[in-house]
């Protein structure tokens, strides 16, 4: 059985990845199971998908702790606690990463590849970086045992209701990827039977102990979202009339003032919505791609 | 009619203060959050929030909290009677117990369109009828937006959602019409009742501004456009809620002591096409073939609602 996890963010096509890569393994004549994890948040929070292909009937189920492919979709993922897209890795674990560079950090213990998948996907979908046929592509490709046939017909059926042009931009798409990626060793592993967890009892405590209460009154902020930026708003201060519509106008308040009345951009939870930028009456706020952000 | 003054009349002049601290898990360009940023700035940190179940349960997940006052959560039917009880505690605490005065909170019910129009409707009216003083603060995204974009009473006629899409059958999507849920408010005659926009942050101020000292129901209707579920791009969030305003479709209103005044009235009313051609929710009235009869119906809707104070 092969596994693949596929990390990446809502919104960004993780989850209909999973599903063109079952459906291409499927149609390569394997067995296929593939669902998504996540949690209350949605576009923007980290979201997790699995895939399993197998020859035999797929049994397993939950997700998969020691994956032989991890693809992550967002390489700002790669330092993000909740999402953890390295954890079950095992050296024979392939990991790709949309980025323009490969990791260093990494290369020393996995066999590591980078493509900017990013770029790829702005130039194809018309400024759209929706990564479904293109991970699904990389994973589909690194397998080796899915042909392109199968995998166009999968995109196909998984993104049905679509333009006709945007069908067509991701087909060509995959096609790219198909080209670009040369399939890798990926062993199958034997299956290992998974162990039972020792039942545990719930114990049953007074509410007014056990309920969960916060003391700090907004720690949210502790929370980083800066790194949910595609692109960066960046205010050109020389323009800039202090009208502070901008101020106004951000959903999350990230946008402050400063001590002499202008504006001021909070990067580390700015979540890159761009209403600022759209706002902003005389057009001085720039965007910018966000780029290498991993550590 | 009291004369009911303007605390802001410019940018400048809103309230600094910031009672939501940023690193919430909502969506990136959420018109609700706007609009209850807004509306919190206004009324200080002295606030206990009794959050329906809905997309604003992920304003606090446990063990952060963005606000600055107290938050409590609640089932999706049962955010006010739980401001009742805190209102009540708060109350007796103060008239029997000691509580001083300056201890006192603003009890506010943030709950989202599905759970005012729907499961939380009842206890509602129950609230209004007793007089209890609270602040409702209903975001209306007009559906049930948290789990995936789903019908609700508010969910407008011609609209998809991921329960009513546009079928063979059921050719314009959403085949009911949005629950007046202002009118029906308005019929009980609560102490305020206004509707806001997130794109008027001002007339929106002035409003929270003037409902904070008033005692007894004060209810509030927040128009909030969804990047996720009505299909376009988080940056367009604060036009589309422009367009809502100009076209019509989404009156800017507010009903105090007996009297309902228009406070921001669009000048020339655009056609409605502007607004719904923007959403993806609304993309099946336009392609792959036009539905003139649905568009002509909500633009007449719009178009019989203003003849009256035209």
């Amino acid at each position: 059985m092969w596994r693949i996890r596929i990390h990446g963010r809502g919104g960004q096509g993780i989850k209909t990845a999973s599903q063109i890569i079952g459906s291409a393994g499927f149609y390569s004549g394997f067995q296929a199971q593939d669902f998504p994890l996540y949690g209350a948040e949605r576009r923007g929070a980290p979201v997790i998908a699995f895939t399993r292909i197998s020859k035999d009937p797929v049994l397993e189920r939950g997700p998969i702790l020691s994956p032989d492919i991890i693809l992550i979709g967002d390489e700002t993922l790669l330092n993000d606690p909740q999402s953890a897209p390295l954890c079950g890795a095992e050296p024979s674990t392939i990991i790709f990463v949309n980025s323009d560079r490969t990791p260093e950090s990494l290369k020393h213990n996995f066999t590591v590849m980078a493509i900017n998948l990013t770029d790829l996907c702005i130039q194809y979908l018309d400024n759209h970086t929706v990564y479904s046929s293109a991970l699904s592509a990389v994973g589909a490709r690194l397998l080796g045992i899915i042909e392109l046939p199968d995998l166009l017909q999968a995109v196909e059926d998984e993104l049905t209701g679509v333009s006709s042009k945007v069908m067509k931009g991701n087909l060509d798409l995959a096609r790219k990827i198909f080209e670009v990626i040369q399939p890798a060793v990926v062993s199958e592993k034997v299956n290992k039977p998974l162990i039972a967890k020792q039942l545990v009892f719930p114990q049953h405590r007074p509410v007014i102990e056990a309920a969960p209460i916060i003391l700090q009154p907004g720690n949210m902020a502790l929370r980083k979202t800066g790194n949910w930026r595609v692109e960066r708003p960046e205010i050109d201060y020389e323009h800039c009339n202090n009208c502070l519509i901008c101020y106004a106008r951000c959903p999350d308040g990230v946008i402050g003032v400063d001590s002499d009345g202008r504006p001021e951009i909070d990067y580390d939870h700015c979540k890159g919505c761009l209403i600022c930028a759209q706002e902003c009456p005389g057009h001085f706020i720039n965007t910018v791609r966000e780029t290498g952000m991993f550590p | 009619m009291k004369v009911l003054t303007a605390v802001h009349k410019k940018i400048k002049d809103l309230h600094p203060h910031e009672a939501i601290a940023p690193g919430t898990g909502l969506c990136a360009g959420c018109g609700g959050l706007e609009g209850l940023r807004m509306g919190l700035k206004e009324l200080g940190d002295d606030f206990l929030i009794c959050n329906a179940a809905g997309c604003f349960t992920l304003l606090s997940v446990y063990p952060f909290t963005p606000l600055k006052g107290s938050w409590l959560y609640t089932t999706m039917g049962g955010p006010v009677p739980a401001a009742q009880g805190v209102r009540d505690a708060l109350d007796i605490r103060m008239r029997h117990k000691g509580l001083e005065e300056k201890e006192n909170l603003n009890v506010i019910v943030v709950a989202g369109d599905g759970s005012s129009n729907d499961m939380g409707f009842g206890p509602t009216s129950a609230a209004i009828h007793r007089g209890l003083d609270f602040i409702y603060f209903c975001y209306d995204n007009e559906a049930y937006g948290n789990t995936g974009f789903q019908l609700s009473a508010a969910s407008p006629y011609g609209s998809a959602t991921q329960t009513t899409p546009s079928t063979d059958v059921h050719e314009a999507g959403t085949e009911m019409n949005k629950k007046d849920l202002f009118e029906i408010w308005k019929a009980q005659k609560p102490v305020y009742l206004a509707t806001v926009s997130p794109r008027e942050p001002i007339d929106l101020s002035n409003k929270f501004a003037r409902a904070k000292d008033l005692k007894g129901p004060r209810m509030f209707i927040c128009m909030s456009p969804c990047p996720t579920g009505w299909g376009f791009d988080p940056k367009e969030a604060q036009q589309i809620a422009k367009l809502a305003v100009d076209t019509g479709i989404f009156p800017v209103k507010e009903y105090f002591e007996g009297e309902m005044v228009h406070t921001v009235r669009p000048r020339k009313r655009l056609p409605v096409e502007k607004f719904l051609e923007r959403q993806k929710r609304f993309r099946h009235l336009f392609a792959p073939h036009r539905q003139d009869e649905v568009i002509e119906q909500i633009q007449s809707r719009v178009d019989d609602y203003w003849r009256k104070y035209d």
